[in-house]
């Protein structure tokens, strides 16, 4: 009977520890009165726009296109983070891309990172 | 010829087993309860790699969204539309003691090949409760795990 009790004990703690470490992102959520509030102000959001160009994922700042993280996280190291950053997230993209920008924001500095979902 | 006995009789070691069997078993149900309790509300999706905020986690997501590669939306092991999502999120928050939709705890889990539209549609909803913050979950990559 012992030696049941140890290998259930053996067999319970291998499959606890098998889980996967998670981490998490946590970007606002724009409501529709903060849209209103914001559109109707003098703000100037920083928006990068993660969208499919030539059918590859592809992250838009401004006139500029990156096609990594890194490349964006330094791109966004340059602007002011005290306005915070708008990521804008359309349809065809796959979500693990679309994560790479918003861990880019953080690497950049930025704590206000507003997730917009893309029409 | 003097063969009295020792004056120190030798002492055989022995182990206690019964308070031991008692410790094994308090650990085989701790171990069984969080196993199956992970099961419950963790489906298997392959999250996004990055190594997310690095900050001490307080305390778990009151709500777990999965979202599988196919758009499926998974709670509780159980498939719903975004109509059930959106009657889960209000029952989430009446339960709260102010009822204010911002401090609703809830937690994306969403497969890394799935497409953005899915996540967006999700986080629409959402955005129309009051939803202030979505946590979505990442997996950390083996060189970044913190210590």
């Amino acid at each position: 009977m012992i030696d049941v009790t140890f290998l259930l004990l053996i067999y319970f703690m291998v499959t606890t520890v098998l889980a996967k470490p998670e981490d998490r992102l946590s970007p606002t959520l724009q409501t529709q009165q903060q849209a209103t509030v914001d559109q109707a102000g003098d703000f100037q959001p920083q928006i990068v726009e993660v969208v499919l160009l030539d059918g590859q994922p592809a992250y838009r700042l401004g006139g500029s296109v990156f096609r990594t993280g890194p490349e964006l996280s330094e791109a966004l190291a340059a602007l002011p983070v005290s306005v915070g950053v708008f990521i804008k997230v359309f349809d065809p993209v796959p979500v693990g891309f679309a994560v790479g920008a918003f861990q880019a924001a953080r690497d950049a500095g930025f704590e206000q990172v507003t997730y917009v979902p893309g029409k | 010829m003097n063969f009295g006995r020792s004056k120190h009789p030798t002492r055989v070691p022995s182990v206690e087993l019964t308070p031991m069997i008692d410790v094994v078993f308090l650990l085989i149900i701790f171990f069984m309860a969080t196993a199956q309790f992970a099961r419950l509300t963790r489906a298997d999706v392959d999250l996004p790699i990055e190594k997310g905020e690095q900050q001490p986690i307080p305390e778990e997501a009151g709500l777990v969204i999965n979202i599988t590669r196919l758009g499926e939306i998974i709670i509780a092991n159980e498939t719903v539309s975004l109509d059930d999502l959106a009657d889960i999120v209000d029952d989430e928050i009446r339960q709260l003691p102010d009822r204010d939709p911002r401090r609703v705890k809830l937690l994306i889990r969403v497969d890394r090949l799935a497409a953005a539209g899915r996540l967006n549609e999700v986080v629409t909803r959402l955005q129309q409760r009051g939803v202030g913050v979505a946590r979505i979950a990442t997996e950390v990559p083996s060189a970044t795990r913190r210590r």
